[in-house]
């Protein structure tokens, strides 16, 4: 009887790989394999990265929209996937020297996180795009205008005044210390437990329609400096004057020995996120979120359109 | 054809049977009967390996019977229980097949089968095939469940108190049935029962056990006039010995040739005293008219000529 | 004349009345991501329409049920057979108008207004089809036609608004959109949610049904193994699926070969285990059932006749414990068709990713475009085992026959 069980466990094994085998993608040396974040932006870039590729003859394997930033480096450290679109000032909190200066400027911060992140994961930052998708605050524009809300310091006065303010933002950024701790640094800008709304998953559509349709009281939201719906949906950013973030630019993520392995990656992707700037983001953006179209077409009509692809 | 030769089986300390020694003869009806926990179900469930005994050899054919293949030797034994054990998704067809089907037969000879079987129990085949044991009566769905032990013509057909859960009148019919059949097909066939009165009427031997051993091994007219103990007595019914004895001896010896007075009460010549004594009782007659097949007198029979031919019964 | 009144049907139509008056049939948003103006019903419909709505509403709410003190027509009469059938042609028909009036308003905003507005279909529609839904199975019960014919009279009600969709009204509609905007992307989805679901069901057989097996053989075993399938059972499905990554990561790391296989702690591998624990309890447990309820007599018959044990558990065992290890098997494929949505979190992809995608980019047609596939997949998995249940009971046991004495049964000379 045992030898029933024994046998119908191999069997069970067995044909379920038989069944898995076509799902799962050959991890052989020959295929690159290419995650990306779940956000509307990261979708764009590894669709971007992969189409590309992909035009140049590399053997790809599709993990766009992997998870959240935690799951998607992880996976790159481990060795699960080889490249990702990453944020340079992202550097800042995973390697773990957020106080650098450097961080506030683009080129700076871009240097820094390429030395430090080679020296001790080997994982090599190639030629970012010239953009700043920095985390930002968005109010509704009635709100604003009644009040007078330009920057994140009339935004700190007002919140901790009269209000009533109430911003929908995701747990990351309520979390990670160059989120909103970092404007609770600069502009003494607090907010009580009852003037958040704390949302699951890291895409701003998310909270900028919480804002834009007054969901639970919510008038501001969490907002990318990239983002395409901000002004279509009502909504103005408050400045940052002060500059507290760092400059999050774009750019791919790739570990040395799948480098080694496609050295054409980098002269094929360097161009391509140079043509990137912070207006075309918005319009890619747009196209994706207020349009509705998938994030993978976007990509291809783009590179299309800029000679890209043919 | 059987041979039980010092058998002996325990459950955890507790003796089962013991010292059991019986050999059944080819073509014998053979009933092993006793109260319960006479160890008379443990012994049939013996000879197919049902149950495996511990001590002694029991002889199939001549052979040893663990030097069978336990799934071969199952395969040339009917086996029919109370229960009957027909299989619920199964028709009757496929049902009375099942052995064939294990032995490979083919098609036509196992179809071939169904319907002599069926016939035999007096089933229309044709009605009957297709039809599934929820569809059926108790009594018909026993005689399906013999049916099926007898499919593949086994050697000996083995039945552990086959009618104990039938109402009393299929019960009696379906005895006849299986009478009908034991003389028929000439098979050899181990009843178990604890009802005496299916046993005096359809062994050819009656076993009779008790606490797991032989108490007597007799033919039913023997076991009636010559009961080898007090327990024997009381087993097939001290008080009621005399009738049972009639039930067991035909009319056809005591019929004289001279005619019964007209108005006098018929019986047919087939049956036992026992219903000659029954009839006489109710008609409060002393002479009755007997009756051949086709409904003509052929003499009579006297209370007086049945009282004499008893006088020397053991009350 | 006395309005006969059916109370099932009666309350169904008046609840769809109220849906159909206080909900928005659509709603018009400026872009994607708003939830748009309310459009209710009675703004769309035509001036002629009005005037259907009575006697539309009385002929839905009529009794079709035949007998009792309602009915004083025979049982079976065609009559009141093509009154049953009616009301299912109503209810189609209502659907499709519905549907189009949807779709003809959804087109003149297309046209009038800016290509970023989207036109959803609202809440009131949905109850509607909901209550559609309610109200044909409740007359398709009452037709006495095999379960085959009544399934087939169910799918039929969809057929002209499915008619409707095909030849392409209703492509201005915002769920329509979406689908054009990533059609490649939802088969792909589809059939990989299809494999998943494939891929998790056939282990859980392969383990649970020896497992089963082994429940009746040893006491023991089903005395530690019933708490711990139960107790995986409870742990959410998320949780689960993210307990299960760290541990496979590390396998792949452990062993190359499983990783270059594919094998890994994201995607198919923690989600077809996790699938695989969670559908064993439900068929663990029916199988067990099932082999239980086999009657002993019929064991012992065949072990009597020289069956072998593996004889016995194919010829006997499993077809007598079919009736009651299918359903079980149907709640397992159901639940799973279901749970699989949530492994697109783990990087499995299937019809979930669709619907998380539309969750964390707010455009809610997103999310019906990948939902309503896997209700319609869930619906269809358990119309296909009603049917399979129904061809495993033993013949004859819906009949008049079961019932009918022995003496009614036999029409030969057996008494």
């Amino acid at each position: 009887m045992f030898l029933i069980q024994r046998r119908s466990l191999l069997l069970a094994a067995g044909l379920s790989a038989l069944l898995a085998a076509p799902l799962m993608a050959q991890a052989q040396s020959d295929t690159l394999r290419v995650g990306s974040k779940i956000d509307t932006e990261g979708k764009l870039l590894g669709n971007i990265i992969v189409l590309a590729l992909q035009a140049q003859g590399v053997k790809v394997d599709n993990r766009v929209a992997l998870g959240n930033t935690k799951v998607v480096r992880t996976a790159l450290v481990a060795g699960e996937i080889d490249i990702y679109p990453e944020y340079t000032g992202n550097g800042a909190f995973m390697l773990g020297d957020e106080s650098n200066k450097a961080w506030k400027d683009l080129r700076a911060g871009y240097e820094l996180v390429k030395k430090m992140d080679f020296e001790r994961n080997k994982i090599v930052w190639l030629e970012p795009a010239n953009a700043n998708n920095t985390w930002a605050i968005a109010v509704r524009k009635d709100v604003a205008t009644a009040n007078q809300l330009r920057t994140l310091d009339d935004l700190a006065k007002f919140a901790a005044g009269p209000g009533p303010l109430k911003l929908a933002a995701s747990a990351e950024f309520m979390e990670r210390p160059d989120g909103m701790p970092a404007f609770t640094a600069a502009y003494n800008l607090k907010l009580r437990a009852d003037q958040t709304l704390v949302l699951a998953g890291g895409d701003t559509a998310a909270t900028i329609r919480a804002a834009a349709e007054k969901t639970s009281g919510v008038n501001a939201a969490m907002a990318y400096g990239t983002d395409g719906p901000v002004a279509a949906l009502g909504l103005v950013i408050m400045q940052d004057p002060k500059g507290a973030q760092p400059v999050y630019a774009p750019a791919p993520v790739i570990r040395e020995e799948a480098l080694k392995r496609f050295p054409v990656v980098a002269s094929t992707l360097a161009p391509i996120f140079k043509s990137l700037d912070a207006e075309t983001l918005q319009q890619l953006n747009a196209r994706i979120q207020l349009e509705g179209v998938d994030a993978r077409k976007v990509a291809g009509d783009y590179l299309r359109s800029k000679g890209f692809l043919k | 054809m059987i041979e039980f030769q010092n058998i002996g089986k325990s459950y955890g300390g507790v003796r089962a049977v013991e010292g059991l020694n019986l050999h059944i003869e080819l073509g014998e009806l053979v009933v092993l009967i006793g109260p319960s926990g006479s160890g008379k179900s443990t012994a049939l469930k013996m000879i197919n390996r049902m149950v495996d005994h511990d001590q002694g050899r029991i002889l199939f054919e001549g052979r040893e019977i663990y030097s069978f293949d336990v799934r071969d030797l199952r395969r040339r034994m009917g086996y029919a229980i109370q229960s009957v054990g027909l299989f619920p998704h199964w028709t009757v067809e496929r049902n009375i097949a099942t052995v064939p089907h294990l032995l490979g037969w083919s098609k036509e000879s196992i179809s071939q089968r169904v319907t002599e079987l069926l016939t035999l129990f007096d089933m229309a085949p044709e009605l009957f095939r297709q039809r599934y044991p929820h569809q059926l009566s108790g009594g018909q769905q026993q005689r399906v469940g013999v049916a099926r032990a007898l499919a593949a013509d086994p050697a000996v057909l083995l039945m552990d108190e086959p009618f104990g859960a039938l109402d009393p009148v299929t019960r009696t019919a379906l005895q006849l049935e299986l009478k009908r059949v034991h003389q028929t097909s000439g098979k050899t066939i181990v009843l178990v029962t604890h009802d005496i009165d299916e046993a005096l009427l359809l062994a050819d031997r009656i076993v009779l056990m008790n606490q797991g051993q032989i108490v007597q091994v007799a033919t039913p007219l023997e076991l009636l006039s010559s009961p080898a103990s007090d327990f024997v007595l009381d087993f097939v019914g001290r008080s009621d010995l005399g009738i049972k004895l009639l039930s067991l001896k035909a009319v056809e010896p005591l019929i004289r040739q001279t005619p019964a007075p007209p108005g006098s009460p018929t019986l047919a010549q087939t049956a036992s005293l026992r219903e000659a004594v029954a009839i006489l009782a109710a008609q409060g007659s002393g002479v009755l008219s007997v009756l051949n097949a086709q409904q003509q007198p052929v003499g009579s029979l006297h209370a007086s000529d049945i009282l004499a031919s008893h006088a020397h019964v053991r009350a | 004349m006395r309005l006969k009144v059916h109370p099932v049907l009666a309350v169904c139509a008046l609840l769809g009345l109220g849906a159909a008056w206080l909900l928005p049939l659509l709603r018009v948003a400026p872009n994607r991501l708003m939830s748009g103006e309310p459009v209710y019903l009675a703004s769309v419909l035509p001036g002629w329409g009005w005037s259907l709505v009575l006697p539309v509403f009385a002929l839905l709410i009529q009794p079709s049920s035949t007998g009792g003190t309602f009915n004083k027509q025979p049982p079976n009469a065609i009559s009141s057979q093509l009154r049953v059938a009616a009301l299912p042609l109503l209810i189609a028909l209502g659907l499709a108008s519905l549907f189009w009036l949807a779709a003809t308003h959804a087109q003149q905003v297309a046209q009038t207004q800016s290509s970023l507005t989207r036109t959803s279909l609202g809440a009131g529609f949905w109850c509607l089809v909901a209550l559609a839904w309610l109200m044909s199975l409740d007359a398709v019960q009452r037709l006495s036609a095999s379960s085959a014919a009544r399934s087939g009279v169910l799918a039929l009600v969809a057929a002209p608004t499915l008619l409707l969709l095909a030849i392409g009204v209703g492509k201005d509609l915002s769920l329509l959109k979406e689908y054009v905007n990533r059609e490649e992307v939802f088969w792909l989805a589809l059939w990989r949610h299809l494999q998943i679901v494939a891929t998790a069901i056939v282990p859980s057989i392969l383990l649970g049904l020896p497992l089963a097996w082994a429940c009746t053989r040893r006491s023991g075993l089903h005395q530690w193994l019933f708490p711990l399938l139960n107790i995986v059972q409870t742990v959410p499905s998320i949780a689960l699926f993210g307990l299960l990554m760290a541990p496979l990561a590390w396998l792949a790391l452990q062993f190359p070969r499983l990783s270059q296989a594919g094998f890994s702690g994201v995607g198919l591998a923690p989600a077809v285990l996790a699938l695989v624990l969670y559908s064993l309890l439900p068929i663990v447990r029916s199988g067990l059932a099932g082999l239980e309820q086999v009657p002993v007599a019929a064991k012992t018959a065949a072990l009597a006749m020289g069956m072998s044990e593996r004889q016995i558990f194919w010829q006997v065992q499993l077809p007598l414990a079919l009736p009651v290890l299918l359903p079980g098997l149907r709640a397992a494929v159901v639940q799973t068709i279901g749970l699989t949505a949530v492994t697109a979190l783990v990087g499995a992809g299937g019809l979930g990713s669709l619907m998380f995608d539309g969750l964390f980019s707010a455009a809610n047609d997103l999310v019906l475009l990948g939902v309503l596939p896997i209700v319609l997949l869930a619906m269809l998995a358990d119309a296909l085992f009603k049917a399979m249940i129904a061809w495993v009971q033993p013949i004859g046991f819906s009949d008049a026959d079961a019932s009918a004495t022995p003496l009614a049964q036999v029409s030969g000379r057996i008494r």
